[in-house]
C-alpha cells in the first residue's frame, strides 16, 4: 500500500469502527482521527434542540455569541460545549477577567478539568493596568496558539462602559485570527456584542426557575428554563432546559 | 594492569575524576562520580615503570585540586579494593593482587549488611580469611555466592571491563565583537546558537529538557536563566521564543558581551499514537502558549483547576496546566446542568428576613424581593481550621435573576454567593 492511500485506508478503518462502537453503544462520542481536518464537524452542546437550531453545533473558526440578561442559562450552555470538547479529548479555554467561574459547576457539568485552561483576572487592579485590553490580548494568543478547540471569552461582569471603549476592529481582529482554524471562540455577554459572519448569536430568554415542593424547608429548585434564539433578523428558537448542579 | 581512581573527599564536579582518568586512556569505565576504573593495557611504551605511571596520574589530579587515592594492579577488583583502602599511590606488581588484599577489611568488597554480619559470625575478619576458604564448602554454604565471594576476596574479575562512554555536554558559547543592548539583535545571535546545538542534540537521539543560558555582560557580571518548560524539546524555534519570552520579563541590566548555551539532555519521548485517541497537544507549542501567558499564570492564580477533598463549599485549587493523555469518557453524556457565577469575596448582603427565610436582599449590584425560594441548606466543618457554619438558600430575585447566598452563623451576617446561571 502506498504512503498516498494510508490516510484514506485509516479513515475508513475508523469510520466502520466507530460505526461499529456506535451500533453496540459502546462509545457515542468518537474522537477525531490523527490528521483530520476537524474544521468541518461543528462543536456540539449535547441539547437536541439547541443543536438543531445551530445546524450541528458551534461552527469552528468563527465568533460566535451568547448572551442575555441574568440567569438565563449562559454559563451553564458554555460550560454544555466545554463539557462536549474536553470529553472528546480536546482542549478547551475560559477567559474569565470577572473571575466568576466556579470549578464546582465546572466539574459538575462533566467537564474534564485537566483539560480546561483558566485564565482569571487579577485579583486587584493593579492603577494604569487595561485589564480588557490584556484579555483580548490573551485571548489572540490563545487563538493563535491552534491548541484548544473552544476558547470562551467571559464578558459578563465586565463594565458596558468599557466595553464601549474598545476600538470597533477589535472583534474583526479576533475574528480574523480565528479564521480558518479548528478553534471555535465563543463570547459570552449580557448584551449583543458581535459575531462572524458564519458564526452563531444565540440570544437567551429566561423563562424562570423549576421549584419542587411546597414552600417550606423541603422546597428544592431543580432547575431553570429558557429559550435560545439563534440568528439576529430571522431566529429560530428551542427551548433550554438546564438541572440543579448541586 | 588496571587502575583506580578513588576520592573520599567531595569532588569539585561529577566528571573530575573521569576527565583526570581520560587524559591517560580512552578505556575509562565509571557508573559513579568515585570510583573511576581504567584500563592501562597498551601503555608499556610509554610508561615503562607502573610506579612513574600512578605518580604521574596522582600528580596531575593534585595539580588539579583533587586527592585521590590511585592504584595499580593487574585486576580491576584488586585496584578497587586498595583504591579504596590505601591512601595516595598503591601498586601492585601482577601476581601480587591476593596478597595485597589478605590483610584489608573484609566490607571493602561491596557486602550487604546481612552477608557481612553472617560472615563476622563465621569469625572471618580480612579477606585472606575469606580467600582461604575452600570454595566447594563455601558454594555448599551460600551458593553460587560463595565462591563469587571468595574470587573478590583474591581480587579476581568477575566479569569484563565495559567502558564508560563520555559524558555528553551540549554547551556553545558565542563571544562579540560588539556587545549587543535589546532583545532583537539578541533574537539573531540565539538563533545561531540555538540551531547547531539543538542539531547536535538530535543527531545523538536527545532532547533538552532544560536550557540554560548565561549572558556575560559588559559590566562584567553574568546575567543567568535556566528554564525547564513540561516537555522537552530540541526545536530551536520554540527555545529561542521561551528564552526571548522569559528575557522580556527578566531583562539583562546591560549591554551583551557574550552568550553562553548549555542543554540538560534527555532521550528522545517515543510515543505510541492511536488510531482512536484524539491528537495530544504538541508539548513544544503548549509550553510556549504557556510561556505567552506568562503574566496571567506566573502567581499561580490561572492554570488548570481542580476540586480539593473537602466539604468546604467551593473549594479548589488552580494548578500547571499540563494535560496528560485523554482517558475514556464516561458512556452516558451528562445532563445539562447551571452553573453558579460566584462572587469572589461574596457580596456583603442585607436581608429581610420574614417567615423563617429571606423575604428581601440588598447587596452591591444585586437587589430586589424574593419571589420563590429553596432552603435552608446547612453546612458546617473545618472547626480545627478556619470553621464555618452556614444556611444557604437559593432565592429567585423579582426581576432581576437566581441567585444563591447565605447566612454566616458564625458572624451572623448575610451575603450573596453567586448567580445561578
Amino acid at each position: 500500500m502506498s504512503a498516498a492511500l494510508l490516510p484514506a485506508a485509516a479513515s475508513a478503518a475508523k469510520a466502520a469502527l466507530e460505526e461499529l462502537l456506535r451500533a453496540r453503544r459502546l462509545q457515542t462520542e468518537a474522537p477525531p482521527l490523527r490528521g483530520e481536518d476537524r474544521r468541518r464537524v461543528p462543536i456540539a452542546t449535547g441539547l437536541l434542540a439547541v443543536d438543531a437550531v445551530l445546524g450541528g453545533g458551534l461552527r469552528r473558526g468563527e465568533l460566535s455569541e451568547l448572551h442575555g440578561p441574568a440567569s438565563s442559562g449562559r454559563t451553564g450552555l458554555a460550560l454544555a460545549l466545554a463539557t462536549g470538547v474536553t470529553r472528546r479529548g480536546a482542549l478547551a479555554a475560559w477567559v474569565d477577567p470577572a473571575d466568576r467561574l466556579d470549578p464546582v459547576s465546572a466539574a459538575a457539568a462533566g467537564i474534564d478539568l485537566s483539560r480546561l485552561l483558566w485564565l482569571r483576572g487579577a485579583k486587584t487592579r493593579v492603577a494604569g493596568s487595561r485589564p480588557l485590553t490584556e484579555t483580548l490580548a490573551a485571548t489572540g494568543t490563545l487563538l493563535g496558539s491552534g491548541l484548544f478547540d473552544l476558547v470562551v471569552l467571559d464578558l459578563l461582569g465586565v463594565p458596558e462602559s468599557e466595553l464601549r471603549r474598545l476600538p470597533l476592529t477589535t472583534w474583526t481582529r479576533l475574528e480574523r485570527v480565528v479564521e480558518g482554524t479548528s478553534t471555535a471562540l465563543l463570547l459570552l455577554a449580557a448584551a449583543h456584542v458581535a459575531h462572524g459572519p458564519g458564526g452563531a448569536s444565540m440570544a437567551l430568554t429566561p423563562r424562570g426557575p423549576c421549584f419542587m415542593g411546597a414552600a417550606g424547608p423541603g422546597r428544592l429548585l431543580r432547575g431553570l428554563t429558557a429559550e435560545v434564539a439563534v440568528g439576529r433578523h430571522v431566529p429560530r428558537r428551542a427551548p433550554l432546559r438546564l438541572h440543579a448542579c448541586c | 594492569m588496571y587502575g583506580c581512581l578513588h576520592s573520599s573527599s567531595p569532588l569539585p564536579s561529577e566528571e573530575a575524576l573521569f576527565d583526570l582518568a581520560k587524559e591517560f586512556t580512552p578505556r575509562v569505565e565509571a557508573k559513579a562520580p568515585t570510583p573511576v576504573l581504567l584500563d592501562l593495557s597498551g601503555l608499556g611504551r610509554i610508561w615503562p615503570d607502573p610506579v612513574a605511571l600512578g605518580q604521574a596520574i596522582l600528580d596531575l589530579g593534585r595539580a588539579r585540586g583533587l586527592d585521590p587515592n590511585v592504584a595499580l594492579a593487574g585486576t580491576r577488583t584488586a585496584a578497587l579494593v586498595l583504591a579504596r583502602s590505601h591512601a595516595g599511590l598503591t601498586v601492585v606488581p601482577p601476581g601480587g593482587e591476593a596478597a595485597a588484599l589478605a590483610p584489608l577489611s573484609l566490607d571493602l568488597i561491596d557486602l550487604d549488611p546481612d552477608r557481612l554480619a553472617l560472615l563476622q559470625r563465621w569469625g572471618l575478619r580480612s579477606l585472606g580469611d575469606l580467600a582461604a576458604l575452600p570454595a566447594v564448602a563455601l558454594s555448599e554454604r551460600l551458593g553460587p555466592e560463595g565462591p563469587r565471594l571468595r574470587r573478590r576476596a583474591r581480587g579476581e574479575d568477575d566479569a569484563p571491563f565495559v567502558a564508560s562512554p563520555a559524558p555528553e555536554r551540549f554547551e556553545l558559547t558565542l563571544d562579540l565583537e560588539w556587545p549587543v543592548d535589546g532583545l532583537e539583535p539578541l533574537s539573531f545571535l540565539l538563533a545561531r546558537v540555538l540551531e547547531p546545538l539543538c542539531a547536535s542534540l538530535v543527531a545523538r537521539g536527545r532532547r533538552a529538557a532544560g536550557l540554560g543560558l548565561d549572558l556575560r555582560l559588559v559590566d562584567g557580571s553574568t546575567h543567568r536563566r535556566a528554564l525547564r518548560p513540561a516537555a522537552p524539546s530540541a526545536d530551536p524555534r520554540t527555545w529561542r521564543t521561551l528564552l526571548l519570552l522569559d528575557l522580556e520579563v527578566h531583562p539583562p541590566r546591560d549591554a551583551i558581551q557574550a552568550l553562553t548555551v548549555r542543554a540538560e539532555p534527555t532521550p528522545s519521548r517515543s510515543v505510541q499514537f492511536s488510531l482512536l485517541d484524539p491528537a495530544q497537544p504538541s508539548p513544544e507549542k503548549l509550553a510556549e502558549t504557556m510561556a505567552r501567558l506568562h503574566e496571567w499564570t506566573k502567581d499561580g492564580r490561572s492554570g488548570a483547576p481542580s476540586l480539593l477533598d473537602t466539604h468546604r463549599p467551593g473549594a479548589f485549587a488552580v494548578g500547571t496546566f499540563a494535560p496528560g493523555p485523554a482517558s475514556a469518557a464516561a458512556r452516558e453524556p451528562p445532563l445539562p446542568r447551571m452553573a453558579l457565577r460566584v462572587f469572589r469575596p461574596p457580596l456583603p448582603a442585607e436581608v429581610a428576613v420574614k417567615d423563617g427565610g429571606p423575604a428581601f436582599v440588598s447587596a452591591a449590584g444585586v437587589r430586589g424581593a424574593v419571589v420563590d425560594r429553596a432552603g435552608p441548606w446547612r453546612a458546617s466543618g473545618d472547626w480545627w481550621d478556619g470553621a464555618y457554619s452556614r444556611e444557604e438558600w437559593d432565592v429567585t430575585l423579582g426581576g432581576a435573576g437566581l441567585y444563591r447566598i447565605f447566612r454566616d452563623r458564625l458572624r451572623d451576617a448575610w451575603f450573596v454567593e453567586g448567580e445561578l446561571d
